[in-house]
C-alpha cells in the first residue's frame, strides 16, 4: 500500500483537527465555515492531495461526521472552506461552532474535475440552490487560472432570493466583465427589488443559449434539476461527455468499505463524486 | 507419510500454543449459542456442530468496537486511538466457508486504504480450519464453487479420521508451519484413511445467475418485489453474513468526553442510505434486497473478482420468514434458463 492512495494516513478513520477561523451566514439555515489545520503534517497532506471535487468528512466528536465537497478551491489551499445547510444532528452542531472552536475533519476523498482537460475550452457552470459550494470550488479554481480558458458562463439559480448562496462572490462575479453571471429565482421566489430572472433553470439555461461548441458543462443540483437540465443541455446540442455533475450519497467512511453509497456496482466515494453525464446514464436509475 | 494430530493430543497443543504466547480460539457453546471464544482446554470446544451460530467474522470485524476515546477541551482536542489488544491468535476448528469468507474481504478491507483494525486482526491471526464430513439442508458452498475442504483463507487444514481419532494434518502457510513448529513432537508421522467429506448438492447455477444480474434489463423486474414480498427487514442475514462488512459510526458520551466505535450496519435497513433531505436511494425492502443479491454476486466479483458469499448458508438457516439467498438464486437461475 503506497503512502498515495492512503493518503499518507495511518489509521484511515482517525479525523484531523481542525479550527473554525472564520464563519458566514449564506442563506437562511446555509452557513460556510473556513478550517484551518492545526497539525502541519496533516496540512501538507492535504495540500498534497486535494483537487477540486473532492469531498471530506466534518464531523464533532460526540455528534458524528457529514459528508461534503470542499467548497474552497485547489487554488487555495491554506484553508478548507464548507458550505452546509443545517438539517441533522452532526450539521446543527457544526452550524453552532464558534471562531476559534475545534472540529473534525477526514479527506480529502473521492476524484476530481479533470479541469486541466479543460484547458482552452469555454465553461458552462450551471447550479440550484444548496450546490452552488462544489460547483464554486471549480468555478474559483478556474477563475484563479483565468487565462487558461475560453469564455466563462455561469447559471445559477435557487427557490428563493433569501436562498441564493455565496451573495458576496455572486456580486463579484456579476462585476466582473470575463464572467457571464445568470441569475434566477423561482417562480414567487423573487423580491420586489429582484432584478435578474425568474424561472426554473432548464428553462433559463434554454433562453441564455451557450454554445455547445469546444464548451464543458459543470452541473450541480437536486436531482429533480439535474435530470430536466439534462434534457435542456441535449437541446442546446451538448454531449454526455462534455457534461460534469456530482452525485452525492450518505457515507459512513468515506473510503469504500461500509457498503451504502453505491449506485448500481459504481461506489460514488471512491470512483465519484465527479461523473460525466454520460457515465450517470448508464447507472440504474432506480438506485439513484 | 503424512502428519496426524491425535484428538487426545489436543490439550498438550493448547498448552504449548499458550506457553508460545498465543490464545487458543474455538467453537464454543455460551448461553446456547455456538460461537468463536478463547478456550483453556480442548473439552470447552465443541466439535458436535456443523457450523457455529455465529461467524468467524466476530473475531476480525466484531459487532462493535471502539476506535477513540476523545476528550474536548477549549483550546483542544484529544484523541486516544483504541487498537486490537496485539495477542497473537490461533483459531482452532473454523470451517472453510467461514474461513473462505475471510479471503474474500481482505480486498474489500484493502481496497486503496487499508482498514487499520481488520489487517491487525488478521495479521496476529493463525486459522486452523477442519474440513467439513457433515452438512444440512441449508449448506451451499458447492454452490459458490467452493467446497467441504477449500483451503481457502486456511493456515492449517485438518481432515477428520476414522473413528473420530484426530486429522490429517495439511500445512498451508508459512504461518501455519510456525503455528504447528510449537506442537513438533506431539504430531505423529503416519497415514490414515480420512472421513469421506460432506455430500453438498448443488443448489443453484451460479455463472446463470451472475449473468442474469448483469442484464440492465433485470435491474426493475417484478421478481425482486415478488421474491422479498415477505422480508421484514430484520438485518438477521446480514448480521449472520461471515462476508457482511457493511458498517456505521457512533459517538458514545457526552459533549467533551466520549468514545467513537465502528459498529455492524445493515443493508436491509431503510436508515442505512437514508440522505439528510429525506430522499432514499433504496426505500423499499425490495430494493434493499435488490442491493443484497447484487452487490454479493455481480458488484464484488466485479470489483475483486470474488463472490461475496461462501456458501455457509446461515441467512437462509436463520431467516425468520424463510427467505435466503439460496431461494432467490434457484429462482434466479429458473428465469435465467
Amino acid at each position: 500500500m503506497t503512502d498515495n492512495t492512503q493518503n499518507g494516513q495511518q489509521n484511515i478513520y482517525k479525523p484531523a483537527i481542525m479550527k473554525v477561523v472564520q464563519k458566514r451566514d449564506e442563506a437562511p439555515g446555509v452557513k460556510t465555515l473556513r478550517l484551518e489545520f492545526q497539525d502541519p503534517a496533516e496540512h501538507e497532506r492535504f495540500k498534497e492531495h486535494y483537487r477540486t471535487g473532492m469531498f471530506g468528512l466534518y464531523g464533532i466528536f460526540g455528534e458524528g461526521e457529514s459528508t461534503f465537497c470542499v467548497a474552497s478551491p485547489e487554488t487555495r489551499k491554506e484553508y478548507i472552506e464548507c458550505t452546509f445547510r443545517q438539517s441533522g444532528r452532526v450539521t446543527s452542531s457544526l452550524a453552532s461552532a464558534e471562531i476559534g472552536d475545534l472540529v473534525t475533519y477526514r479527506g480529502p476523498y473521492g476524484n476530481r474535475f479533470p479541469i486541466e482537460e479543460f484547458y482552452g475550452k469555454n465553461l458552462l457552470f450551471i447550479a440550484g440552490g444548496i450546490a452552488l459550494p462544489p460547483t464554486r470550488s471549480v468555478i474559483w479554481s478556474c477563475l484563479d487560472q483565468r487565462d487558461k480558458f475560453g469564455k466563462v458562463t455561469i447559471v445559477y439559480g435557487a427557490r428563493t432570493v433569501a436562498d441564493l448562496v455565496y451573495k458576496h462572490e455572486l456580486e463579484e462575479w456579476q462585476n466582473r466583465s470575463d464572467i457571464e453571471l445568470v441569475l434566477t429565482v423561482d417562480p414567487g421566489g423573487e423580491s420586489p427589488d429582484w432584478q435578474h430572472r425568474i424561472g426554473f433553470v432548464p428553462s433559463v439555461l434554454e433562453e441564455a443559449a451557450p454554445s455547445p461548441d469546444n464548451c464543458v458543462a459543470v452541473l450541480c443540483g437536486p436531482p429533480v434539476m439535474i435530470k430536466f437540465t439534462l434534457i435542456s443541455l441535449g437541446k442546446l446540442g451538448f454531449n454526455e461527455k462534455n457534461v460534469y455533475t456530482t452525485l452525492e450519497n450518505r457515507m459512513k467512511c468515506g473510503v469504500g468499505k461500509c457498503g451504502r453509497c453505491n449506485v448500481g456496482s459504481v461506489y460514488i466515494c471512491k470512483e465519484g463524486p465527479v461523473f460525466t453525464a454520460a457515465e450517470v446514464s448508464r447507472m440504474p436509475a432506480g438506485d439513484l | 507419510m503424512t502428519k496426524i494430530l491425535l484428538r487426545d493430543r489436543l490439550d498438550d497443543c493448547i498448552s504449548r500454543w499458550h506457553a508460545a504466547g498465543l490464545d487458543v480460539i474455538g467453537p464454543v457453546s455460551k448461553n446456547n449459542i455456538s460461537q468463536f471464544d478463547t478456550i483453556q482446554k480442548a473439552g470447552e470446544l465443541d466439535f458436535g456442530i456443523i457450523l457455529p451460530d455465529r461467524t468467524l467474522k466476530d473475531l476480525f470485524f466484531p459487532q462493535t468496537e471502539p476506535m477513540f476515546r476523545y476528550r474536548i477541551g477549549k483550546q483542544q482536542i484529544d484523541t486516544e486511538e483504541y487498537l486490537p489488544p496485539g495477542r497473537q491468535r490461533i483459531v482452532f476448528g473454523a470451517r472453510p466457508c467461514d474461513v473462505s469468507a475471510m479471503a474474500i474481504d481482505d480486498p474489500l478491507f484493502g481496497w486503496d486504504y487499508k482498514d487499520t483494525y481488520w489487517f491487525k486482526r488478521r495479521t496476529e491471526t493463525v486459522i486452523v480450519t477442519i474440513a467439513c464430513t457433515s452438512a444440512d439442508e441449508f449448506c451451499m458452498c458447492t454452490s459458490l464453487k467452493l467446497a467441504p475442504d477449500s483451503p481457502q483463507g486456511s493456515d492449517i487444514l485438518l481432515r477428520p479420521l476414522e473413528g473420530n481419532r484426530g486429522w490429517l494434518v495439511e500445512e498451508l502457510t508459512e504461518r501455519g508451519r510456525d503455528a504447528f513448529s510449537l506442537i513438533e513432537g506431539l504430531l505423529e508421522n503416519a497415514t490414515g484413511d480420512p472421513l469421506p467429506l460432506a455430500v453438498v448438492p448443488v443448489k443453484f447455477d451460479l455463472d446463470a445467475c451472475r449473468e442474469w444480474l448483469q442484464n440492465p434489463e433485470n435491474f426493475e423486474s417484478h421478481f425482486w418485489k415478488e421474491i422479498s414480498m415477505r422480508c421484514i427487514g430484520c438485518g438477521t442475514c446480514t448480521f449472520l453474513c461471515p462476508t457482511c462488512h457493511c458498517f456505521d459510526f457512533q459517538d458514545e458520551g457526552d459533549t467533551y468526553t466520549g468514545i467513537r466505535r465502528k459498529n455492524w450496519d445493515s443493508c436491509s435497513f431503510a436508515l442505512f442510505t437514508m440522505h439528510t433531505s429525506g430522499h432514499n436511494p433504496r426505500s423499499t425492502q425490495s430494493a434493499r434486497w435488490r442491493q443484497r443479491i447484487m452487490h454479493k454476486f455481480n458488484y464484488f466479483p466485479g470489483k475483486f473478482s470474488l463472490n461475496s458469499c461462501s456458501g455457509c448458508g446461515r441467512c437462509t438457516r436463520e431467516c425468520p420468514v424463510d427467505m435466503g439467498i439460496t431461494e432467490t438464486l434457484q429462482e434466479i437461475t429458473k428465469l435465467s434458463k
